[in-house]
């Protein structure tokens, strides 16, 4: 992992020597490449567990999901970081950006600025916040003499944390949406089953789901790679969540398509109606199968159907941006070896380091049996001390 | 009023819907929202029916910006593939298989009055000049993020995909000769007058002219871009319909007054954003209190320090 890294950031160097034009496969027509559509478009749809989980829990009140919050903060930091970082490569004139700290210079009415202003400053303020009581348990187990610290921070954190998770909630649904609007102005060079005043709400819907399907991903794979327990009704509630999200969203998209008279578009054999197609075939079959792993209480079906309900959804946040985007009739764009290995490597090193975490922090969750099953402080600090992130949930009272 | 959860909710809901409803449901142009040209505003009248395809223009607009001429030739016409980071202009030739007349076609940028790049660019590096409507590109402000190459429905945008400090590359309407009170230089080398200079509205009015005069000669009688996207500062007249030369079919309203109607409302005076922040925070304030109580009395049951 650490290897595809030091690639990456030995190929951003080139880049940089070199121009975008030499590094990637980008052209006048297709101005953005993987780095922007992949990366930022779809992996922090992915990284948007900590804004979709995280209202599941503080406004609706979905207790036992604060037992994910910890995984969900970290891969959100995560994806975004490394997603932003890529960006900070990808643009030509990177030095000019600290126009970002004078308003008069402001476009207030781009939605590029407010993505270039709220992402950052998600990333550095609540998301980062989130992640850092997770750093001060670890502090306070290591180096017992310095709680005092933990405890001034710790406080300070309890007093400011419902403004921060506020912050936290809005700035994704505002930015998660302007992704959306950035292909408004495309205006007719979006497929029209594509291009609808919506797509600003259709991208935070997206997200919404594609950040709960990633976080059961992750409990998932972390439960298969490092043998961790799963805990199961978590994991259900997840998924009959995500498949309520997708269900309704499904829903306004066909609806939308049908009351701006474009369905007739779908039965065409074109590539756009193709994916179309794809993209609703993956989403139905992610609700039935999420569905299914709730009702059978199954791993192996959670497993598939967050696997599935993610795929669909980076699919729908790649099509406006590249498969379905039609500058012209002559122009193509295929991503070179070196963006296709530059985002790989990117990837690589939020794993990495997502793995690091995990294996150093209370990161994952304990099951909620083992909550149940506790019966004095002892089994308690015993899972503590084998870095079981323990649910401080309403389960006893549910 | 006491914000609850369900009252929060529903309030949202009601206010999605009713956005919703609006913004699927087409209605009437918003005439105000589209910006007008101003007053005094420049322009370039191409009729192609005029152009002998002879590229003087395009020499001298590489000339005029300082840039080595595109030789990737399309012989014998000596003209480039397309517009590119050295060619802000060319002419085109469109030679239709079946024999009927061919026409050639000179592409620039088409300083829109409501420009889809002006409204995409976030630090304003591209802008246009409130009395000539020059849409001109500022380097030091340009952070290269190409969204305007996405956006400009023409695709006029050219980046310098070669280099450490690439530039955005356009007709930028020859602004240093227009200042020493020169004519841009495409306008002044033309020996047909096929691509003339002068204010916008004269232009209107000449272009309304000929096809009056030739009513046969001139597709649909009228000019490109009196009211297309909202209205470019360069109109095009020609023998041939215009999607034959590659001019896209626009509405009348321009690319943001129709695309961005939502965007602008929803942000305006941040005051949406700020509601809803408030409204976030009253209910998590509520919540935390309880999530508090409960990990005080798990603290004291356990006796752990408890996790955030």
């Amino acid at each position: 992992m650490c290897a595809f890294g030091a690639v990456a950031c030995v190929l951003a160097l080139y880049r940089e020597a070199a121009g975008l034009g030499p590094a990637s496969g980008m052209n006048d027509a297709y101005a953005w490449g993987i780095w922007k559509t992949f990366n930022i478009m779809v992996l922090t749809g992915l990284g948007s567990g900590s804004f979709a989980i995280g209202i599941a829990v503080w406004i609706f009140g979905q207790h036992r999901l604060h037992s994910v919050m910890r995984t969900a903060v970290l891969s959100s930091f995560l994806t975004y970081a490394s997603g932003l970082t890529l960006l900070g490569i990808d643009v030509g004139r990177p030095w000019n950006f600290f126009s970002i700290l004078l308003p008069w210079r402001w476009n207030a009415h781009s939605p590029m600025l407010e993505i270039a202003f709220c992402m950052p400053l998600y990333t550095a303020v609540p998301l980062l916040i989130e992640n850092i009581p997770t750093a001060l348990d670890w502090i306070s187990e290591r180096w017992p003499e310095l709680d005092f610290i933990v405890f001034l921070l710790e406080s300070l954190i309890k007093r400011i944390y419902p403004f921060v998770l506020g912050l936290g909630f809005l700035l994704p649904a505002m930015h998660q949406s302007s992704l959306g609007a950035l292909m408004l102005l495309a205006g007719t060079q979006v497929h029209p089953l594509w291009q609808t005043p919506l797509l600003p709400l259709f991208y935070v819907g997206a997200a919404a789901f594609m950040g709960f399907a990633f976080v059961s991903f992750i409990l998932l794979v972390s439960h298969l790679v490092w043998d961790r327990p799963i805990d199961i009704d978590v994991l259900c509630q997840m998924s009959r969540i995500t498949a309520w999200i997708i269900a309704p969203w499904l829903a306004l998209r066909f609806a939308d398509v049908v009351l701006r008279g474009n369905l007739p578009l779908a039965f065409q054999t074109t590539q756009p109606a193709a994916l179309f197609w794809l993209e609703t075939l993956l989403l139905v079959a992610a609700v039935a199968l999420l569905l299914r792993a709730n009702r059978n209480r199954s791993a192996k079906l959670a497993f598939l159907a967050s696997v599935v309900a993610a795929v669909g959804g980076m699919l729908y946040r790649f099509d406006p941006t590249t498969l379905v985007y039609q500058p012209s009739a002559s122009a193509s764009y295929f991503p070179s070896l070196i963006e296709l290995a530059v985002t790989a490597g990117f990837i690589s090193l939020a794993v990495a380091a997502f793995s690091l975490f995990a294996k150093v922090l209370a990161i994952l969750p304990a099951p909620t049996e083992l909550w149940y099953a506790m019966e004095s402080a002892r089994t308690l600090a015993w899972m503590r001390t084998k870095d079981y992130a323990v649910t401080e949930d309403y389960a006893a009272a549910d | 009023m006491k914000v609850t959860r369900r009252s929060l909710l529903f309030s949202m809901v009601g206010a999605a819907s009713a956005l919703a409803t609006d913004a699927v449901v087409p209605t009437e142009a918003h005439a105000k929202e589209t910006a007008k040209a101003p007053e005094n505003a420049v322009a370039m009248l191409y009729d192609a029916t005029r152009c002998v395809g002879c590229q003087a223009c395009v020499s001298a607009c590489a000339e005029a910006g300082g840039l080595v001429r595109d030789t990737q030739v399309d012989s014998p016409r000596q003209s480039a593939r397309g517009l590119s980071d050295s060619a802000r202009s060319i002419v085109k030739l469109y030679k239709p298989a079946d024999g009927s007349p061919i026409s050639f076609v000179k592409q620039q940028c088409m300083h829109c009055v409501d420009p889809a790049c002006v409204a995409s660019c976030m630090f304003r590096a591209l802008s246009k000049d409130p009395v000539s409507g020059v849409v001109r590109w500022n380097p030091s402000r340009c952070v290269g993020c190409r969204y305007c190459e996405i956006v400009c429905p023409y695709h006029i945008p050219r980046f310098q995909w070669s280099g450490i400090n690439p530039r955005i590359v356009k007709c930028d309407f020859c602004q240093d000769r227009l200042a020493q009170g020169h004519d841009p230089a495409c306008t002044s080398v033309c020996p047909t007058q096929a691509v003339v200079f002068g204010k916008r509205s004269g232009l209107l009015a000449e272009a309304t002219l000929r096809t009056a005069k030739n009513p046969e000669k001139y597709f649909e009688r009228r000019a490109f871009g009196e009211h297309e996207g909202g209205g470019t500062q360069v109109l095009y007249l020609s023998r041939v319909s215009f999607d034959k030369l590659g001019l896209p079919k626009l509405g009348s309203e321009s690319i943001p007054a129709k695309y961005l109607k939502w965007q602008k409302r929803v942000y305006s005076y941040f005051l949406a954003p700020t509601v809803v922040y408030a409204a976030l925070v009253c209910v998590l304030r509520k919540n935390w209190k309880r999530h508090q109580a409960h990990l005080e009395e798990n603290e004291e049951s356990t006796g752990l320090r408890p996790q955030l």
